[in-house]
Parts: structure tokens; C-alpha cells; sequence
């Protein structure tokens, strides 16, 4: 009987931890296929023929926004400014800025029409995932190195950063608008956004 | 015995509990308090920062903006219409070997940063990388040992103190050269110094010129219009896309540089 509960107990333990490494390996998984279909998507896109560039523009736009967390992008990009917004600001900053993000940086994908993309790790960091990803051109054997940085919501993962040698886009943004507050304000800022966004909807850039 | 069946059980019991909790944070975040939802938003942000903690240290803002507006007419006026010129009038393979070329003369360099911050490994690749380079690859303009699988990472003498932990300094933005800090502008000096190609030891002991001033002037140049062409459509976002450029920069470079000693 003895015998019986410290095998059992042994068991339970031993389970336990085949669950636990079973659940990560899984997790890291799915981030790397989840990655993996943004990416193929991407080129597939790019690549598409015989549909105009305004429409390979907007739909790719369409999958940046339907894979980036624009709202925690946006509230850890202002950093200590964002408390000190007014309700309407911080409704305003979000609406604004998920406008801002993806279509800035939507049609530069446009020119992902490569060979190949792979990720080739994917490591868990605090409570985000990291995977690194390789973009092979199509005119050129030289591959492009880039880390996404993801993390999971109600069951879904979202893309929260696109790191380019070493440079995290959004780090680089929080640096740049914090500046910008401090030595202009908010408001100007704001008003700022407002109209980079107008005119990148209006392709004036 | 029971005992130790119960006591597992509660263990095992509540190791599963913690575990739940920290991976699946997020699911039952959305069940608390507003407050406690920024609460756990705040240490979100924080614990991601500290992936990458840069510091911004730049007492001479002021300074370091107005020489910033001046290297930035002088490229919007010159330098960029030289860098654009070049990649539309030089062919991408004579672009690549020119690059190629470069890369190699400062290779004995990186070779001996590699060695002093003890990554031999590093160094040995570089050295062989410059050797091969040098001799099968016609003084440096294919890269026969990257197609051989040898493969380096480049380092400086600002790499080599930040190995060493020593601090960054002030951050500078220098005339023409761009921006720097105080701990990597000395190491670029003393590289400079160091390396022959760049420095003519020989001329300054007034004995015979150890390289043709011409060479140096041609490579200096090269490297230049190089490096600007190889940033043009970097340096084109920026301008389109930042709302303060100077602070784009300065984050970028300070982020690069940081990535670059960590490796």
C-alpha cells in the first residue's frame, strides 16, 4: 500500500511536468505557425499579379490591422504621457494612432514580394513570445533578419513589435513621441498625428 | 503515507494553480478592477522594456539638435543627391564588390576587438575572412569566405568597452559623421589611429608614404557615399514618418549600438 501511494504520488508529479513542457512546446508552436501565416500571407499578397498596387496596398493593411494589438501598441508608446490624457485624448490617441500604424507601415510590406520566409525560433520572454524570423528576397540570396514580438490575448496572439537589426519599432516610437510631448505638448502632438494620418489616407506623403 | 499522497496532491495541486496563473495572465486579467488592470498594464510595459534597456543620457541636447539641422541641410542639398546618384548610376554588382572591398580593409581591426573582448572564435573567423578575402578574393571585392561558410561579426574598439562595461557617455551628434557617444566617437579615434589604411604612420616618420594619400582620400570618400547609400531608404522613412527625427536617430543608434554589444 505504501508501495501504491508513492508511485501514485511520483505519477502525479511526473504527469504534471510532461503536461507543463507539453502545454509550452505547443504554445511555441502555434506562435511560430501563427508568424509564419502572416508572413507567407504577406508575400503571397505582395506577389499577387494582374490587381492594381492600390489594392495589394489595402489588403495588406487589412492583415497588419487584423494581426497588431493597436490598442496596447498605442498605450505603451505614449508611456507616462498616456495617464495624463483626458478621456477623449486617450480615445482620440488610440483611434488615431492604430490609423497612424497601419497605414505607415501596412504599404512598406508591399515590397515583401520574396522567395521565402521562415521562423526559425520562437522563445518565450516574460509574457511575451519572440520569434525570429528570416524574409528571403527575391532578388537576392542575402536574407533579412527580423524578430516579431508577440503576445496572447483571449486565446489569440497578436503582433506587437517588428525588430529590424537589432532597432524595435515601437521602442524607437515611445523615445520619439515622449520627446516630441515634452517639447511641444500634447496637444500639438495630437493635432500632429491627426494630420499625418490624414495624409498618408490621401497618399500625400 | 497518506500523508506524503495528500501532501503531493495539494503540491502538485497548487504548482499547477501558479502555473496557470503566470502564463494565462492575461485571461483572467480582464476579470479585475480598472486599476488593477493599469497596475498589471504598467508591469507589462515595464517588463518589456527591460528586454532592452536603453539609457538616454544627452546633457548637450541643445547643441546636438542645431548640428543635427546642419548635417541635415548639408545631406538634403549634397549628400543624398551624391548616395542617389550612385546607386542609379553604378550597377548593384560593382556597388557589392566596392562594399565588399571596404568591409575587408577594416578587418584586422574588428579581428583584434574580437580578441581583446576574448571572443577568439570571432576573431579567428575575421582574420581568415580578410586573409581569403584578400588573396582568392581579388584584395577584399568577392567574398570567397562567406560563400565558404565562414562567417564574422563585426567589431570596434566602441563595442570593446562597452564589453568591458564601460559607459556610454554623453550622446553626440557630430558634425557630418552623424550620431555617436562619447565612449564610441574614442573608439572610432583610436581605431582610426590604429589602423594603417587610415593612418599614414609611415609619411608621418618622414621617411617614404606608406599608402598614397590619393588612396586614402578615394576610400575615405567610398566609404562615405557607401554608407549613405546603403541608408538612403532608411533615412527616407524616417523623414516621412517621424514627428522629431533627431529623437528617431538618437533612439535608433543608441538601441543598434546596444544590440551590437550584447551579441
Amino acid at each position: 500500500m505504501r508501495n501504491f501511494f508513492r508511485l501514485l504520488a511520483i505519477a502525479i508529479i511526473a504527469l504534471y511536468s510532461v503536461n507543463s513542457f507539453a502545454k509550452e512546446d505547443l504554445e511555441l508552436q502555434e506562435v511560430k505557425i501563427f508568424v509564419e501565416e502572416i508572413g507567407n500571407k504577406i508575400i503571397n499578397i505582395a506577389g499577387e499579379k494582374n490587381i492594381p498596387e492600390a489594392k495589394i496596398r489595402e489588403k495588406i493593411i487589412a492583415e497588419i490591422d487584423r494581426v497588431i494589438d493597436s490598442e496596447w501598441i498605442a498605450k505603451f508608446v505614449l508611456g507616462k504621457n498616456y495617464k495624463n490624457l483626458t478621456d477623449q485624448q486617450k480615445l482620440d490617441f488610440v483611434r488615431l494612432y492604430r490609423e497612424f500604424m497601419i497605414n505607415t507601415y501596412g504599404p512598406k510590406f508591399k515590397n515583401y514580394n520574396g522567395k521565402k520566409f521562415t521562423v526559425n525560433e520562437v522563445t518565450r520572454q516574460n509574457s511575451f513570445f519572440i520569434a525570429k524570423a528570416e524574409f528571403l528576397p527575391k532578388e537576392s540570396d542575402t536574407a533579412i533578419m527580423t524578430d516579431f514580438r508577440v503576445k496572447k490575448k483571449d486565446g489569440k496572439f497578436y503582433v506587437l513589435d517588428f525588430i529590424a537589426e537589432g532597432i524595435s519599432l515601437i521602442e524607437t516610437q515611445r523615445s520619439e513621441f515622449n520627446a516630441t510631448i515634452d517639447q511641444n505638448g500634447v496637444e500639438p502632438f495630437l493635432k500632429n498625428l491627426e494630420q499625418k494620418v490624414k495624409n498618408l489616407k490621401n497618399n500625400k506623403r | 503515507m497518506h500523508r506524503i499522497f495528500i501532501l503531493t496532491f495539494l503540491i502538485s495541486i497548487f504548482v499547477n494553480n501558479a502555473h496557470a496563473k503566470f502564463p494565462n495572465k492575461n485571461n483572467f486579467q480582464y476579470n479585475k478592477n480598472a486599476i488593477q488592470n493599469q497596475i498589471d498594464q504598467d508591469l507589462e510595459f515595464e517588463s518589456y522594456q527591460s528586454t532592452t534597456t536603453i539609457k538616454i543620457h544627452d546633457p548637450y541636447e541643445k547643441i546636438n539638435r542645431q548640428i543635427f539641422a546642419i548635417n541635415d541641410v548639408f545631406d538634403r542639398y549634397f549628400f543624398e543627391h551624391v548616395a542617389k546618384t550612385y546607386r542609379k548610376t553604378v550597377p548593384n554588382p560593382a556597388r557589392k564588390m566596392i562594399r565588399n572591398f571596404l568591409a575587408n580593409i577594416s578587418l584586422p581591426i574588428s579581428a583584434l576587438n574580437s580578441f581583446a573582448q576574448g571572443k577568439v572564435d570571432n576573431g579567428l573567423a575575421t582574420f581568415s575572412t580578410f586573409l581569403i578575402n584578400s588573396t582568392i578574393g581579388c584584395g577584399g571585392l568577392f567574398n570567397v569566405a562567406q560563400s565558404k561558410g565562414i562567417s564574422y561579426k563585426f567589431e570596434d574598439l566602441g563595442q570593446t568597452l562597452g564589453f568591458y562595461n564601460i559607459d556610454q557617455g554623453a550622446f553626440i551628434m557630430l558634425p557630418v559623421l552623424g550620431p555617436s557617444t562619447s565612449r564610441d566617437f574614442t573608439g572610432w579615434v583610436v581605431d582610426k589611429a590604429i589602423n594603417p589604411l587610415s593612418f599614414n604612420v609611415a609619411e608621418i616618420g618622414g621617411k617614404r608614404t606608406l599608402i598614397d594619400n590619393q588612396f586614402l582620400i578615394a576610400t575615405g570618400s567610398l566609404y562615405s557615399i557607401d554608407t549613405r547609400e546603403s541608408l538612403i531608404d532608411i533615412i527616407d522613412d524616417i523623414r516621412q514618418d517621424s514627428f522629431d527625427t533627431y529623437a528617431t536617430i538618437r533612439f535608433a543608434y543608441l538601441q543598434k549600438r546596444a544590440q551590437e554589444i550584447k551579441k
